[in-house]
């Protein structure tokens, strides 16, 4: 299924906001139009979703987009104030999150656990730029290591959340996440049947996408802003799970789905609570 | 009306579910615990909703995010987590959402002691996040049955200028055991004073307009408002943007809904023996203020014109209770002196302004009326060991 990006936009989002204030190259539109066709193909309304956002690039280019309601946290913290609102909303709002790699994977990560161990029903989109970008270029959890950025000018050395056989994902397995995927933002149509398949999951689901940063991170670790090179970078060093090559980074696909396999948060607190006001006890 | 001999955090706990509150997060810490548990003991009971939360950090927004779904939310906790709700306080002033915030002071700095009241958090309750160009609205209680009467008022200011309201109580009243009267319907409220305010909700467009008003309802997500909330700057329709003119007309907001209002709560303060313009005024809040009001009573039947003055709405601080220009002794429970620079301030220049300073453990009436008497006297305040009197 296609659709014109500009109908998509003039239905899902704000033309004040749209297009955004990004970089010229930055690949962040991308997996934002991902989502909002995902969206569009499970026909669901504006007033269907509220979308939550963080800081960084991510959380600043797209807070606002949404022609519905939005709020936007302050650094890691959207996953706690997304759990507190998920148990009060009607289980029929869906909660989208569009936040970034250090917001989710560092600042935000040990709220972001908890959001997957109480299987709360949202949807977390992390546009992984590599680091942090927005003030300026910095390494992050899952920035390759031996990449150069402003805070790594030797080449990142340390021990991150995506090398050497460890992944950020499997944490997030072992915490309780009920769906969880891997993109980059080239995988177009693939990424948008995932984004669906994670929006369906009455429970916590996260997709990983990583996307390309021309102004920071290419510029030092690739020494060009030109975006055609980091786009390529990017698609070169993904595979779909099960092509891996021996230079490959982002391995795509979905990595974990038990969809519905177990109580969704605030459906376990709402019988539970009805329960014990009936009852006197569980 | 029932009666119970029960805790402060009971209390906290019966008021707060009086007013309509249903939701509750927090963390377990000393002495802030028990309320916790009353609250998961109690919530379902009245189909509310108790989280425990992975750190302070998120209790608090998990009550950001419950109050924007709609509901009255509160969250409770001690010196080392409310220093965790930087964060979330400031966010929820900054977009104006109603959160009733305990804090229940134990002796600092960092962990401390946990079991011994401190009152250490003066300044914090006005600063309790970075960034400054906002207000705060902070009452202290004395007593248990007074813990349940501002757990009540602190849900009625946050509802009607819509940011977070704090109690500061300390370890003395939240974990002792005091007669409380609950009441049990609207008429026994009104008459215990008790006032309530509903949640509504913003319909928009205008979700942050640039006036001091009040009662203008919460914004409240997933009610197809087209709602924006954001920790930058907002447009009056919630935009984000990042521009001095816009942050200058927010800041107007935050501050002066607050400065231009206080007539809402400045009669949350207590006098004892003041209307004959003491040689002295004894400040203080909190628990050390019941001591207080015995040893100004004593002194008083020994013949020293000796008053109390005992503040309940902390911030914005009342200077005008301090026109008086006369001695003051200010008793504070922390040997560093918080409460008594706030006085120093207000006073008028040439009054003669004193310090005393116990923590973990309440100044003796003996000890005050001692002191009362040297002030009085124009003796110096000596140190005795480590402790400082003289300020």
């Amino acid at each position: 299924m296609e659709y014109k990006s500009s109908d998509i936009s003039s239905a899902y989002l704000r033309s004040r906001k749209i297009p955004s204030t990004a970089c010229a190259g930055c690949g962040l539109g991308m997996n934002h139009k991902i989502v909002i066709q995902a969206i569009k193909e499970l026909k669901l309304a504006v007033e269907d979703i509220i979308w939550g956002t963080s800081i960084g690039c991510a959380g600043r280019q797209t807070f606002g987009t949404w022609k519905g309601d939005g709020v936007a946290g302050t650094h890691g913290r959207i996953y706690a104030i997304a759990r507190g609102l998920r148990v009060v909303l009607p289980p029929n709002k869906e909660l989208i999150l569009t936040v970034g790699d250090g917001d989710a994977f560092g600042i935000g990560l040990n709220h972001l656990i908890h959001a997957a161990r109480s299987n709360a029903d949202m949807t977390v989109i992390v546009n992984d730029n590599l680091g942090y970008q927005s003030t300026g270029g910095q390494y992050g959890w899952t920035t390759p290591q031996g990449s150069k950025t402003d805070s790594s000018p030797y080449g990142m050395f340390e021990h991150n959340l995506m090398s050497e056989g460890m992944d950020v994902l499997h944490i997030l397995k072992g915490a309780g996440a009920t769906f969880l995927a891997r993109h980059v933002s080239m995988d177009g149509a693939w990424a948008v049947d995932t984004v669906k398949k994670a929006i369906l999951n009455k429970g916590f689901s996260l997709v990983h996408m990583t996307f390309p940063c021309p102004t920071n991170f290419a510029s030092k670790e690739l020494g060009s802003r030109d975006p055609v090179k980091i786009f390529n970078w990017i698609k070169n060093h993904a595979a779909p799970m099960g092509q891996e090559k021996d230079d490959t980074i982002w391995v795509t696909g979905i990595y974990h789905d038990a969809s519905n396999s177990r109580p969704e948060f605030s459906r376990l607190i709402h019988e539970t609570v009805e329960k014990i006001r009936r009852t006197g006890t569980l | 009306m029932k009666r119970f001999l029960e805790t402060g955090n009971f209390a906290i706990t019966e008021g707060a579910i009086l007013v309509g509150c249903r939701f509750f997060a927090g963390y377990p810490i000393t002495p802030a615990t028990e309320l916790a548990e009353a609250m998961s003991l109690r919530l379902p009971q009245e189909g509310g909703i108790y989280l425990q939360a992975e750190d302070e950090c998120a209790a608090m927004h998990l009550c950001i995010g419950a109050s924007l779904g709609g509901y009255k939310a509160m969250t409770a906790t001690s010196g080392p987590g409310f220093i965790l709700y930087a964060d979330p306080y400031g966010w929820a002033l900054g977009c104006e959402c109603p959160v009733v915030v305990l804090n229940s002071g134990r002796v600092g700095p960092v962990s401390g002691i946990t079991g011994a009241p401190g009152q250490g958090e003066f300044y914090l309750m006005r600063y309790p996040t970075h960034g400054g160009n906002f207000e705060t609205i902070c009452l202290a209680p004395n007593s248990a049955q007074e813990c349940m009467a501002m757990t009540v008022e602190a849900f009625y200011l946050s509802e009607r200028f819509r940011m977070p309201v704090s109690v500061l109580a300390d370890q003395l009243i939240t974990d002792g055991f005091e007669d409380i009267s609950v009441p049990e319907n609207d008429a026994e409220m009104k008459e215990m004073g008790f006032r309530v305010w509903p949640r509504k909700i913003h319909q928009g467009p205008d979700f942050y307009p640039v006036t001091d008003e009040l009662d203008i309802p919460p914004v409240v997500l997933g009610q197809n408002t087209g709602a924006l909330c954001s920790d930058w700057t907002p447009t009056e329709e919630g935009y984000d943007i990042e521009e001095v003119e816009a942050h200058h007309k927010h800041a107007y907001r935050l501050i002066y809904k607050v400065r231009n209002n206080r007539h809402i709560f400045n009669h949350l303060y207590e006098k004892v023996h003041m209307d004959d313009d003491p040689d002295l005024v004894v400040v203080s809040y909190g628990t050390p203020s019941r001591v207080v009001n015995t040893a100004v009573k004593k002194a008083r039947s020994n013949g020293l014109k000796v008053g109390a003055l005992r503040l309940i709405n902390l911030w914005p601080f009342p200077d005008e209770h301090f026109s008086l220009n006369t001695k003051y002794l200010v008793v504070e429970l922390n040997w560093d002196g918080e409460l008594v620079r706030e006085v120093q301030r207000a006073a008028p220049k040439d009054s003669d302004v004193h310090f005393l300073g116990t923590c973990g453990d309440l100044p003796t009436v003996p000890r005050l009326t001692e002191t009362f008497e040297k002030i009085l006297k124009g003796q110096p305040l000596q140190r005795i060991g480590w402790e400082v009197e003289a300020w």
